[in-house]
Order: C-alpha cells, then structure tokens, then sequence
C-alpha cells in the first residue's frame, strides 16, 4: 500500500487520496476474508473479532496514508493515534479490562448466567454478566459483584450439577443469514457427532440479543464424555463456521 | 384495564382455503379480507377445538375491548400469507414438502408416544433425525415470524396452543409473558428417557402452562418443577349452538339416510384409532338384534393434519376403511352411517335428532362434544379415558364406561336403551346442561382474562 500510494504521489493529490482509498477497502476486504479462513476452527465469535481487529487496524493505515496523500504530516497523525490510545488505555484500563475478560469468560470460561459458581471465596447463582463484573445472587440471598477479570485469573469452579457435560458457544448470526435455515442445517451437521454427544439432548439454540445487524444465540451442546470436551469444543465451532458460510452463500 | 394485543400460535389454521381449480381461479392474495370471500366455498373454517375454542375466546374478548387487536400465527401451507377476519389478521406459515413431512413424522411421534400408542423404539434416536431438523426449522419459522409481527405490533402477550408448538416459547427469545396450553392428554411416565430434559426446557420457557384436567396438571408438574401449571377446563360458547327447528332435523335425517323411527347413537369425532369409533361399533353389533330400532351415526373426517390443506397425513383415509370393514362384517352396513365432515348445522341436527351421544376415545384429551350434546340436551355416554370423565359423576349427568373393558360400553348403552330409560336420560341431559356451564366461554373468560393481562395488571 506505501508504494502504491508512493507511485501514485506523482499524480495529483486527491486522485491519489482516492485510489488509496479504494486499496484500502479491497486490502480490508482480503484481510477480513484471510483472517476468517485461518480462524475456521476458532470460536466464531473469536473469529468475527478478529477479523473487525485486521479490518480496523488495515483501515487505520490506510486513513493515514490517505491523509498524507492530502498533504497531512503522517508523522503527526500518528502521534495523534497514538497519543490518543495510551490515554484511553490508561483512563480506562480497569474498565477496559473487565470488559476483556468478558469477552474472553464468555467464549471460554464454563459457566453461564442461571450457573451456580465459586470464584475469590464466594459461592451464588450467576444472575448477571455485565461488561464489568459477574453477578452472584448467594444462598442468603446477597448480592456478590465480581470483576471479571477475577473470572480469567482465578480459579472458577462450577457447581452446578452435569456442568461437565455442557458446551455453550456464543453465535452471531448476521441478519443476512435466515436463522432457521442456520439452525436446521446446524442440527443436522452436528448430528454427525452424535455418538459423542449425551443422546438425552440435542443441540439446542438460546436467543440471547437481537440487533438490526445479527441475533446473538447460545448453541448448547452437551457431552456423553467429559475427555471429550476440548475436541467437540473444536469441532462443534467448525462446523459452526462452515454451516454460517454455507447458508449465507445459499442466501446470497 | 388498556386493551390488550395479543398473538395467538396454533399448529391448525382458523380457516383452510378451498382451491378449486374448476372455477379457474387460484387461492386468493396476500391480505385477503375473510368477509369478502364465501364460507364453505372459498374457505372453511378448520375442524376442532381450535374453532370451537380459541376462535369464540379471541372473538369474544375482542367484543368486549379487552383485546384490540389480535394476531393468529398458524401452519398453513395452501393459504395466503395474511388474512383479515375483522379486528383479527391470520398469518401464515409455509413449509416445503420435505420439511412439512419431516414436521409431521416428528408431530405424529410425539402424539403417538403421549397418547401411548406407540412405543416405537426408534422415537429415542428422534431428537437426532433430518425430520427434528424439519420440527425445529418449523418452529423457529414461526418463531422469527411471531418476533418480527411484535416489533410492529408490540404485543402483550403470546398464547401458544398445543404439544406442536411447544418449541415457539423458547425460541422467542422474549421477557414478555408467554402462555401455553397443553390440549393433547399429559402423562410424563409415557414419554422416553431421552425426551424428557428437552421437553423440561421448552415447557420452562413458558410463565404458564395450561392443561384441561386436573391428572395432567399432576403429570406435567413432577416433568417441568419450575413452571406454573394450572388446570382450566376447555370451553365452547353456549350461543353458538341453537336448536334447530323440525323441518330442518328431518330433511337432515332424511338426507343421510337415518329412517324416522330410529333411535341414533352419535359419534362426533375425527376419524382416528385413539377417537374409538371401532369400540362404538362393536358395542353396537353386540346390541343390534336387541334394539332393531337402533343406527349408529359417525360423523367427522381426518383433522387439519389429515387434510389434503393441511399435512397431508393418510391416518384417517385408512382408519375409516378399517371401521367401514368392521360395519361390512358385522353385516349393518344398512344401520351404520358415515357422514363425513358435516357443516355445523347438520351437525346441530343430528344432536337434536340422536337419543344419545357416545365419546369412545381411548385417549381423549378432554372431550368437548360431551358439552356440545349437554348443550343440545341430549345424555352422554363418556370414556373414563377424557379428560372431561373428572367433570362427570356416573348416572348423574353422564354414563362413564372404561374402554378396557369390552362389555362396559354395551352396558351404558343399554341403560338409555331400555324402555323405561326416559327419566334416566332426562336427568342425564339436565345435569349435563349444568355440567356445561363449566365448560362454557363466560366461565373461562375470567381466568383466560387473568392468563393474557400483563401480570402488574392481571
């Protein structure tokens, strides 16, 4: 993209503003699509972050080379960035930590709202995951605020009874994806691995938000064998991705 | 109290339309407004409880301002996608052959297994088939399609109807009050080991759950803990069944062959195993030398799922048949009728001309056409098997008879036989017709009222 912009700097300014414009929306477009390829069997949800964290950071240089292509100094543009990061970073470094570990709790730690936990010496009910802290309703009815990243560095311990058993992964599923047929074709994929999974219970989709973009749901899947968690983990998130690819390639 | 907007979920479709390609036309567009259209030439409205119930309910609280609006969410595959009936839309859903015989095989499997008349051990693995992929696919269409109506509409409350449905609760995704009524019988001990959590978690998801006698009440507590379970009894609006004059009743009687000095023993069901029709014919071989003056009259047909409309499900096509062969060798083809679906006012005349009514079912999750012969005045003969048997004391306002026992039936029957059975049935049909009054719309009006309000409200 520098020599793109390079070569083009012989032209006229906004017409070299614009044409790296554009090489920075394809190279957005191909990185969003790599990115996507090399996480097939990550979590989806790590796989869409991922892939908006290239895309921004793609976007980012772009915009400032699109910038200097207008006669901004880039070296004080990223100054500006940078400058502007590190204030955020350290204002809102509790905060902003929490809010990772949510991310990171939700996709990989095995408790969910309506669990019963122990974490730091308290023991309740999950009644709320919040982007601060994880909500405990105690047995004499207390209420227990935890931050979440208390979540990602201490022991958690799930009491509930058959917690072993359960897989829940989050799913984003973009509004151009018609959900039933996501579904439909979701069980019949995972109907493969049914020799692994407790026969008393398919997998079964929780609606969990809705936005004009996409319905957040929680696919619950749950173990025969608790050896087997990592690897249906594994697998149940590929087809997961393949199934969202699919039906959004039919749709399209 | 602000009126409410409400959406009411059934698998049966209010009305079926009537595609009848000789009149060169095709079914009738997007938005079709009911009253412009003929009954029972363009349409008919479906068989069953879901007319007879749920319809008089929503129409009724629509008269009274309780509701303002209400939306009707049902299968049907051979209908415009919306239709308007007054105050009240009709929306459809579709399915494509493959999924709608997916849906059904699920459907019927699951019916099979609560009605206990089938124990196929197949029905264990059925959670994992492309036919529960149909099922779900099914639900969560109707699902999607409830949600986006309530972004419009804003509802107050979703009413889901029957063991079909049971899924839509949890898929909706929504904080606001969901209500499921449970019509089928209930027997937890009937179901396999490997149904029973999924079955807990979709009977969660709703706030109440209704069923129409007190044992399933009983049943689905011990499955579902958490959930709130209560028992109302079905219902029918008394105003819908007026009696019709003579002239009317014998040009019926005379029209379906019945002869005029005939004492008719009614059967009014659909033409299914679990409805019993075949006990009803053995009992009445048993009887017939005994009573020459007796015919037995059979009507109904398959239900929506029978239907060409609907699932397109052979059951009934092949339930009838077998009991038109019990008829043939009991050789009374001559006293045994099959009338087929009858509109309401044939219907209304058959009651008025029976001297009994029979309710055979092995399983009958209530059994209204007992009210509907009460109503008529007319003495009923009921299977301990209805849910309704709860309702009744035997030789008080109706004959109880155990469907396991072969000679039970004949028994009850002879009781309003013999000659000197008149002040029997006249008791039978007026503590019947007090009996009915329990069962009636302006008794559940109340509790269906207390049901749909927002519970700050309610």
């Amino acid at each position: 993209m520098v020599g793109l912009a390079v070569v083009l700097g012989w032209f006229r300014p906004y017409e070299t503003a614009g044409a790296t414009a554009v090489a920075t929306v394809l190279v957005v477009l191909l990185v969003r699509e790599l990115v996507g390829r090399l996480m097939r069997r990550s979590n989806p949800q790590m796989a869409v972050a991922a892939r908006r964290l290239g895309s921004v950071v793609v976007a980012l240089i772009g915009g400032t080379l699109t910038l200097q292509a207008l006669g901004a100094s880039p070296d004080i543009l990223l100054l500006v960035i940078g400058v502007l990061g590190a204030t955020i970073l350290i204002a809102l470094r509790e905060p902003l930590g929490n809010y990772g570990a949510k991310f990171f709790s939700e996709i990989y730690t095995p408790f969910k709202v309506g669990d019963s936990i122990r974490v730091q010496g308290f023991a309740g009910k999950v009644i709320e995951i919040n982007a601060m802290s994880t909500i405990l309703l105690s047995d004499d009815e207390q209420l227990i605020s935890v931050p979440n990243v208390a979540m990602v560095r201490d022991v958690v311990v799930n009491t509930s009874p058959q917690a072993w058993r359960e897989i829940t992964i989050p799913v984003a599923v973009a509004s151009a994806v018609d959900l039933p047929t996501f579904e439909s074709e979701l069980r019949k994929s995972l109907t493969k691995l049914r020799t692994r999974l407790d026969p008393r219970f398919p997998p079964f989709l929780t609606t969990k938000a809705r936005s004009p973009q996409s319905t957040d749901v929680l696919l619950t899947v749950m173990l025969r064998r608790p050896e087997d968690r990592d690897a249906i983990t594994l697998e149940v998130n590929q087809r997961v991705t393949e199934v969202l690819q699919r039906v959004r390639a039919t749709r399209a | 109290m602000a009126p409410l907007s409400i959406c009411i979920n059934t698998q049966t479709p209010l009305v079926q339309f009537l595609d009848d390609p000789d009149r060169g036309r095709g079914l009738p567009h997007d938005g079709v407004d009911l009253t412009t259209l003929r009954d029972g030439v363009d349409y008919r409205y479906s068989p069953g409880g879901v007319t007879r119930m749920v319809y008089p309910l929503v129409r009724r609280l629509l008269e009274k301002g309780i509701l303002d609006e209400a939306h009707w969410v049902a299968l049907n595959p051979r209908a415009p996608a919306t239709a308007h009936l007054g105050p009240m839309t009709l929306h459809h859903v579709a399915l494509d052959p493959e999924r709608m015989s997916g849906y059904a095989a699920v459907k019927e499997a699951i019916w099979g297994r609560v009605h206990e008349i089938d124990a196929d051990d197949r029905n264990e693995q059925l959670f994992w088939s492309e036919a529960f992929a149909a099922y779900e696919y099914y639900n969560r269409s109707t699902a999607e399609l409830i949600r986006r109506l309530d972004e419009r509409h804003n509802f107050d409350t979703f009413y889901v109807h029957d063991f079909q449905q049971m899924p839509v609760g949890h898929m909706l995704g929504t904080l606001k009050p969901k209500v499921f009524r449970w019509h089928i019988p209930f027997d937890g001990a009937a179901l396999p080991e490997e149904w029973r959590a999924l079955f807990t978690t979709y009977l969660h998801a709703y706030d109440v759950l209704v069923v129409s006698a007190e044992r399933y009440a009983v049943s689905l507590r011990a499955l579902a803990p958490k959930a709130q379970v209560v028992r109302y009894y079905p219902y029918v609006d008394p105003a819908d069944y007026t009696r019709p004059d003579p002239a009317a009743v014998a040009g019926v009687a005379r029209r379906l062959g019945i002869s005029g000095r005939a004492d008719v023993a009614l059967v009014v069901g659909r033409m299914d195993p679990i409805k019993g029709q075949d006990l009803a014919i053995r009992a009445f071989a048993e009887l017939a030398s005994d009573y020459p003056r007796l015919e037995l009259v059979l009507v109904g047909n398959g239900s929506f799922s029978g239907s060409r409309a609907g699932l397109g499900l052979s059951k009934s096509a092949r339930w009838r048949s077998h009991l038109e062969g019990l008829v043939r060798a009991a050789d009374l083809s001559d006293r045994v009728r099959f009338t087929g679906h009858l509109p309401q006012s044939d219907l209304d005349a058959l009651y008025e001309r029976c001297r009994f009514t029979l309710l055979p079912s092995v399983r009958e999750g209530f059994g209204l056409v007992a009210v509907e012969s009460w109503l008529h005045g007319k003495p009923a003969i009921i299977t301990n098997r209805a849910g309704i048997s709860e309702l009744v004391h035997d030789g008080e306002n109706g004959l109880l008879f155990d469907p396991d026992d072969s000679a039970s039936l004949p028994r009850a029957m002879r009781r309003l036989l013999d000659g000197r059975s008149g002040p029997l049935r006249r008791r039978l049909a007026r503590n019947g017709l007090a009996t009915s009054q329990e069962c009636s719309v302006e008794a559940a009006e109340r509790a269906e009222r207390a049901l749909l309000a927002p519970p700050a409200e309610a």
